[in-house]
């Protein structure tokens, strides 16, 4: 089934994929622009279900990979996705068929149907993470074994690096290395696959479901937080006061200690670049890849980690999960994924 | 002894001089925790870990969020203390809040060096193990060579500087004053058990159990004057090592006992068999009992009739030790031999007794009898005053047919004289007779369905207790006052004087043909 995303819809979709960024996934304001500015040029957006698109077509992914100051500084041109897209194709040798998403948290949600509207292309409605992580590894693909090379980084300045073939740890290695070489933020084209692989082991409707949630989220105004939270579906951890931030030593995740305004719990938050582990009372209560959100409990605007002060009001969401992770892949996506071990059970969730 | 230490509480631990640097970040409300001991932490913690302080590397709580866990687990696990070594970084604000909330003490030392500081810690945390285990050196030194339950009883109580007492498996003292213990301490659950601390201090008891058998033949018992825990664990502990000193002592009771039985039970046989003509070997096997043949001898036959016999608290050495009991209270003192189903006793003297005393001694034995427990349900037979060796043979044969005859009274406990044998058997005639059946109905009329029986039973205890109010208030259990009462309503009710011989005659030859109605 096919559907349209017009210039309209952008606010939405943006503000979804920053409630599913968990924390993560960088500025979608970045991403909101570029989107907004090539739907406007060259009309709407054509999405398309895996399982409608011919079993054999080819899709890549397509995604913005760098720190988020630079993207902030150096915002990439919707030309550089397009790039990239192509410098893959003439590595495959192989005609792209559709563009596919491979975070539907944060900037990278927006990304692919930038690169779409360059090429002219359908964007495939669904992602490989279900939010936002950090390693490109993560996703569901990975998890069936499939690799991500080969791979085209392309930097704004147009030179662009092919990755023919690595395991999954070492492209993200290799990655890093070159998007640090082309100067902190790279167009990233990856994770090319067929259609119907997609269909099997990807996470369907997750980009219509985003845009959802974000139309829920701009409708909510005069709501109060526990209203939004029923809106979205998801549950109000807690809605108090940050009276310490902990950052992050390297690999080593920050907190943040939070009080509870009305019912006392004491809540600690576990975060790297994406809010991961929420503690209650000692206890934890939820984890990746749970959807972690942390918003100004008056303008519901997300909070990423970074932005985050002492003293500051926030409303802390756990969102529904996005179906379709199989099982068994604790070790890719929770916790230990991010060096947090949460010590014995201590499930009561 | 054992006093003088109190429990080590979290607070003690920090004035000692390795902790001088410590502080404590958080929990200060449980500073009052008793410490039982101390363990290191690396990572796992111990389900044996209740009590304890933890002595934490900084390792082992690095990051940050694994300290939170723990105290959340501590507390869990009834952790008394965390001490850990600090870190560059303070822990979490969350971390110390959750230990607040929790009172579980955080103390954080920079720079010490933890296995010496837990060294030392030991070494202050353990001082009652210590004590303890000096104690029960201490006792078991003076049980070595103790053999009787009095020597085993004297060496613990006065290792433990306690009164100390030997129970028997109901709770009644066999050695020592009589206690009364409190209702929470359970003499059907065998296991050690302490009464809730008082002022007054605790009551600990622990059983003695005999091989193969799964309920307490008796119980040690000791009063501790204080009540702290480490002095209750140590005097458990004694009474612990004393249990198989004591047991061992009972097993060689009861096999005497059982030796004696048997030798006993024999030589009386062949005593009874002979008929007056005694063997020399039966002389002299008497003589090595301590039996005096040549005497002047009154025997008494006690037969238990209980269809049910407690197990419990039945056992043959107990039974027999209450039955010296209460015959030593009445001064029946002579030979008691063990019949399985009851006992055969004799009382000798070397001059002849005037021939009252088999009243006298009938009375002596209805006394006695009421001090036996009711469950028993003893009935006795008391022979004639006889003779030499085939007199005893002949008061015993006549005190088991006096027996046999008591056994067909409804009541419990009863007694018979050999002596009203004849006027018994002259009764029984009686007592099925028409006329006297009708007479008893009318004389009894007013007594039925009154006070449920408690009327009627109690002019039956009188009359067979021979018009005796003591007699009469010790066989019921009742008070003296009650009896006279219950009389003075009887004699209303019947309108009959009781102390007319004719009319108290009339009246127990009533109650005997209803008896026989109803047995």
């Amino acid at each position: 089934m096919e559907r349209y995303l017009g210039a309209d819809d952008v606010s939405a979709l943006a503000a979804g994929a920053g409630l599913l960024g968990s924390g993560g996934g960088g500025d979608v304001a970045v991403g909101a622009r570029l989107l907004r500015h090539a739907l406007q040029s060259r009309g709407r957006a054509r999405l398309v279900a895996a399982g409608d698109l011919p079993p054999d077509m080819v899709v890549v992914h397509v995604g913005l990979a760098g720190a988020p100051d630079v993207v902030a500084e150096r915002p990439p041109g919707g030309e550089d996705f397009a790039n990239a897209v192509t410098a893959l194709a003439g590595a495959l040798r192989q005609r792209v068929g559709a563009i596919g998403v491979i975070e539907i948290g944060g900037l990278n949600a927006l990304i692919p149907l930038v690169a779409a509207q360059v090429l002219g292309l359908p964007v495939v409605d669904g992602d490989l993470m279900g939010r936002a992580f950090p390693r490109i590894s993560q996703t569901t693909l990975a998890a069936a074994g499939h690799p991500a090379t080969p791979m085209a980084v392309v930097g704004p300045a147009g030179d662009s690096v092919i990755i023919e073939s690595a395991s999954i740890d070492a492209a993200d290695r290799i990655m890093r290395a070159n998007v640090a070489a082309l100067g902190g933020a790279a167009a990233v084209a990856l994770y090319p696959c067929r259609a119907g692989t997609l269909a099997a082991l990807g996470l369907p409707g997750s980009l219509s479901g985003c845009l959802a949630l974000g139309q829920a989220l701009v409708a909510s105004a005069g709501l109060s937080v526990s209203q939004l939270a029923k809106r979205l579906g998801g549950e109000l951890l807690c809605e108090g006061r940050v009276d310490e931030i902990r950052p992050r030593r390297g690999d080593l995740p920050g907190s943040l200690t939070l009080t509870d305004r009305s019912a006392g719990h004491i809540l600690r938050l576990d975060m790297l670049d994406e809010y991961l582990n929420v503690a209650i009372d000692g206890v934890s209560r939820a984890s990746a890849p749970d959807v972690l959100a942390v918003l100004d409990p008056v303008t519901f605007v997300p909070v990423p980690p970074d932005r985050l002060r002492s003293g500051q009001s926030i409303a802390l969401l756990r969102l529904p999960p996005i179906p379709g992770w199989p099982d068994g892949v604790e070790g890719l996506i929770g916790l230990t994924a991010f060096g947090i071990d949460a010590g014995q059970p201590e499930a009561t969730r | 002894m054992t006093a003088g230490y109190a429990p080590v509480s979290v607070r003690d631990l920090l004035t000692e001089t390795v902790l001088a640097a410590a502080v404590v970040v958080a929990g200060r409300q449980g500073l009052d925790r008793p410490v039982r001991d101390l363990s290191w932490y690396s990572g796992e913690l111990a389900t044996t870990a209740n009590g304890h302080l933890m002595v934490c590397a900084a390792a082992a709580v690095t990051p940050s969020y694994r300290l939170e866990a723990l105290v959340r687990r501590a507390e869990s696990a009834g952790v008394a203390a965390l001490l850990i070594a600090s870190e560059e970084q303070p822990p979490l604000l969350s971390t110390l809040r959750l230990a607040d909330r929790l009172g579980i003490p955080v103390l954080s030392v920079v720079g010490a060096d933890l296995v010496d500081l837990l060294h030392r810690l030991t070494i202050r945390v353990r001082a009652p193990e210590v004590q303890r285990a000096r104690l029960i050196e201490d006792v078991v030194r003076r049980l070595s060579t103790k053999t009787t339950a009095e020597d085993i009883l004297a060496a613990l109580g006065l290792a433990l500087s306690q009164s100390v007492w030997l129970l028997s498996s109901d709770g009644s003292a066999i050695h020592g004053e009589p206690i009364s213990l409190p209702s929470t301490l359970r003499l059907d659950l065998t296991v050690p058990q302490h009464s809730d601390p008082s002022a007054d201090g605790q009551i600990l008891i622990h059983p003695v159990t005999e091989p193969g058998s799964t309920q307490a033949a008796a119980w040690l018992a000791s009063h501790t004057a204080a009540s702290n825990e480490h002095e209750r664990i140590a005097t458990a502990s004694a009474l612990a090592v004393a249990e198989p000193y004591v047991r061992a002592w009972l097993i060689s009771q009861r096999v005497a006992a059982e030796r004696d039985s048997v030798f006993h039970g024999r030589l009386l046989a062949d005593l009874i068999a002979g008929q007056g003509v005694v063997s020399q070997d039966v002389v002299e096997r008497a003589l090595s009992a301590g039996w005096r043949l040549q005497d002047w001898h009154v025997g008494i036959h006690l037969v238990r009739t209980a269809r049910v016999p407690d197990p419990l608290r039945d056992d043959p050495v107990t039974s027999m030790r209450k039955l010296r009991n209460a015959l030593a209270a009445q001064k029946l003192i002579g030979p008691v031999v063990d019949r399985g189903d009851g006992w055969t006793v004799w009382i000798s003297s070397a001059t002849e007794p005037p021939s009252s005393d088999g009243r006298r001694v009938l009375r002596s034995v209805r006394l006695m009898l009421a001090q036996l427990p009711a469950h028993w349900e003893v009935v006795a037979g008391v022979g004639r005053v006889h003779h030499g060796p085939g007199g005893l043979a002949s008061t015993l044969l006549e005190a088991r047919d006096a027996a046999t005859l008591a056994r067909t009274h409804e009541y419990r406990p009863a007694a018979e004289h050999i002596d009203e044998l004849g006027v018994a058997r002259l009764l029984a005639a009686w007592q099925d007779s028409e006329i006297l059946r009708a007479f008893a109905e009318t004389a009894l009329a007013p007594l039925k369905g009154v006070d449920g029986g408690q009327l009627l039973r109690t002019l039956q205890a009188y009359l067979e207790a021979g018009g005796s109010v003591s007699t009469t208030s010790i066989v019921l259990g009742l008070h003296r006052n009650t009896v006279t009462a219950r009389l003075h309503r009887l004699r209303e009710r019947l309108g009959v004087d009781l102390d007319d011989p004719n009319q108290r005659l009339a009246l127990q030859l009533a109650c005997r043909s209803i008896e026989t109605e109803h047995g």
